[in-house]
């Protein structure tokens, strides 16, 4: 129905008529998509969040002598240096190398210095070579001194993301903030209706080239992601969790600390606040639809983050209205919430890029390769070591007793076969209990005849499929010594002791060289 | 009103806040404590008709009493409004106003301290 060309030239004729996404919510449902569609030019979005993958690469210059920076460190957080000799890139969530600073300034904290203007400290390590002969460098320089800086984050503006609160009986610091016990709050991320990709859910009109907002100035989509995922689960054509992300770039230099800011989540670590706005061509009633969308209509899954395991329990249902109203209701209980993201900053990224758009100094790029909208998964980290099983480790034939053994057989048993432990089996070889050589010292010192008297009837075992750490840590924690290894129909096979267990981990230490 | 009042050693052992409840006609809450047998501090709030006598009341007894204005500054510069600090407040000092601004109401704070730890941008300091 309209093409960007189209668009474009309407800006440079002051004609364009540009709507912020929480506008073009009102007007979608006032007069339809597609009326809106008809009168719509651009609808701006607007996100300011905490966004951990986020950093910027910078390039010193060659002093003289000139090094190659092996390690480079400015106010303190180190910058990564394996590039080039004079380029490194700072990333927001590197702690201090100082463990006093720590996580209270980091990467994110000297972005945002750098930003300011402020003059801050470099220092290097090199290892020095023929053409690049200087080892150390100490100095000072601010953002005006670097010949480029410029902000890459490989992962920003998620599409969507989980909300969390927390069972437990323990105040929880996490990267969604700080989790009161007892479900005392609930934190969330999104901006809703603002946020980027929300407006656009299948990326029909973003991608590797699109001029977008960052921080205060011009910046560009360099295309999808890293965890960019478009196979989930969605609601209104809206993903209800963290879906797709956006790997963004922009002209550090050139930045405003209005939209960039340093800062720490409480004992979990430094991050950035970045700000992104996108703007969305309306070429057709489908993409008014889409931008329509409303606080109501996002859905978003509340997380107990008080259970620690990979899948955490969904606790409520909700959506971003309910959520944006300041409290939601948990088994009849008002639990209050914190957006954790600056709304306030987000409707001024909206509202700065309509600005600038009307303003006919920002025109809307044609991607070059839009993001993805299918077939992308995130796959998770397999631990890939090989885990030794109990049935691996070489034992010699189980020997065992029955109930009905004489005492000083059993004692003798033990004795003659230097063990400490022995299974009591009945006659089809299967497990009744397990004496011990105290067990045996007792029975003798008090005349006790009957083994089964003195066998401990409660035997811990181990099964021959189990990892062998499994049963390190069975061991440790009853505080025995040894048990018994058993099939599925409770048939003993062997014996596994401490003592073999710390031959297995030093035979491994010497194969490995040590860890 | 509220005030932090300051405990001379002498004064610790002493029966001096039951007197001040059992003989004034005031609301009087404890809203943090740090007592030693070396003296202490503690932040109350003092409310009703009497409260003025019993200001002067305690006065009396040797405690040396310092209205409280305010117990937290949010510094307006740092404060990104990311409501981070919103939902942990336990006495709702803490606000979103409709421009998602983040309001922070000195007098119903009671210097707890949750917000300050928590705030992403350590835009809130606790101040006596
Ligand atoms: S947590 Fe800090 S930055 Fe966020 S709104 Fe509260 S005071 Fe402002
Ligand atoms: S110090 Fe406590 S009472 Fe005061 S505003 Fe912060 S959280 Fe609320």
């Amino acid at each position: 129905m309209k093409s960007i060309e189209e668009i474009n030239q309407k800006i440079k004729d002051g004609d364009a008529v540009v709507v912020t996404a929480a506008d073009m919510t009102r007007i979608v449902r006032d007069i339809g998509a597609e009326k809106a569609a008809k009168e719509v030019d651009v609808v701006t979005t607007g996100t300011f969040g905490a966004m951990c993958s986020s950093g910027a690469f910078l390039n010193f210059g060659h002093s003289d002598p000139p090094i190659k920076m092996a390690r480079t460190y400015l106010n303190g957080v180190e910058a990564y240096s394996g590039l080039a000799a004079v380029d490194a890139y700072i990333g927001a969530t590197q702690p201090h190398r100082d463990p006093k600073v720590g996580l209270e300034y980091g990467g994110s904290h000297l972005i945002e210095d750098l930003v300011r203007g402020e003059e801050v400290e470099l220092l290097a390590e090199a290892y020095g070579t023929d053409c690049y002969p200087l080892k150390d460098i100490h100095t000072h320089i601010k953002l005006d001194d670097l010949n480029q800086a410029v902000m890459v984050n490989p992962r920003n503006s998620y599409q969507n993301y989980a909300a969390a609160t927390n069972s437990s009986e323990e105040t929880l610091h996490t990267y969604l903030g700080t989790l009161l016990p007892g479900m005392g709050n609930v934190t969330y991320s999104s901006a809703g209706e603002l946020s980027p990709l929300l407006n656009d859910p299948f990326f029909e009109t973003i991608g590797l080239g699109s001029r977008i907002f960052l921080c205060g100035t011009e910046g560009y989509i360099l295309g999808e992601g890293t965890q960019h995922s478009t196979e989930v689960k969605r609601i209104n054509g809206v993903p209800v969790g963290s879906a797709g992300t956006l790997m963004l770039k922009g002209d550090l230099k050139k930045m405003d600390v209005e939209f960039l800011r340093g800062a720490t989540m409480p004992f979990y670590g430094p991050t950035l606040y970045v700000g992104v706005g996108i703007p969305i061509p309306v070429l057709n009633p489908k993409i008014a639809q889409q931008t329509g969308i409303s606080d109501e209509e996002i859905k978003c899954l509340v997380y107990d983050y008080g259970v620690s395991r990979r899948s955490r329990p969904t606790i409520l249902e909700t959506n971003y209205h309910e959520l944006k109203s300041g409290s939601v209701e948990i088994d009849g209980h008002e639990i209050q919430t914190s957006p954790m993201s600056s709304h306030r900053k987000a409707s001024q990224v909206a509202e700065k890029l309509k600005d600038w758009i009307e303003g006919g100094t920002f025109l809307l790029t044609q991607p070059v390769e839009k993001v993805p909208s299918k077939g992308q998964t995130v796959k998770p980290l397999h631990i890939k070591r090989p885990s030794i099983l109990v049935r691996d480790l070489k034992s010699s034939e189980p020997i065992t007793t029955n109930p009905q053994d004489n005492i000083n057989d059993v004692a003798r048993l033990m004795v003659e076969n230097n063990i400490n432990h022995v299974p009591v089996v009945d006659n089809n070889g299967k497990l009744m209990g397990i004496v011990t050589s105290w067990d045996i010292a007792q029975a003798v010192a008090k005349e006790v005849q009957e083994l089964t008297q003195v066998m401990t009837k409660k035997v811990i075992v181990a099964m021959e499929d189990e990892p062998v750490e499994l049963i390190a840590r069975r061991i440790d924690k009853y505080e025995i010594s040894g048990v018994p290894i058993v099939d599925r129909d409770n048939l003993v096979k062997g014996m596994i002791t401490a003592e073999d267990i710390s031959r297995l981990v030093c035979s491994h230490q010497d194969k490995r060289g040590g860890y | 009103m509220k005030a932090w009042l300051n405990f001379s050693p002498e004064i610790v052992n002493q029966a001096v806040i039951s007197d001040l409840i059992k003989n004034f006609d005031i609301t009087f809450n404890i809203l943090k404590a740090n007592i030693t047998p070396k003296g202490g501090e503690m932040l109350i709030e003092i409310r009703g008709n009497q409260a003025q006598d019993g200001i002067e009341f305690l006065e009396g007894q040797g405690i040396n009493l310092t209205p409280a204005k305010r117990v937290v500054k949010k510094d307006e510069e740092k404060c990104v409004d990311c409501g981070a600090c919103v939902s942990l407040c336990p006495v709702s000092a803490i606000t979103i106003d409709e421009g998602w601004k983040v309001e922070l109401d000195d007098q119903k704070c009671i210097g707890c301290g949750f917000c300050t730890s928590s705030c992403p941008t350590r835009a809130i300091k606790l101040v006596d």
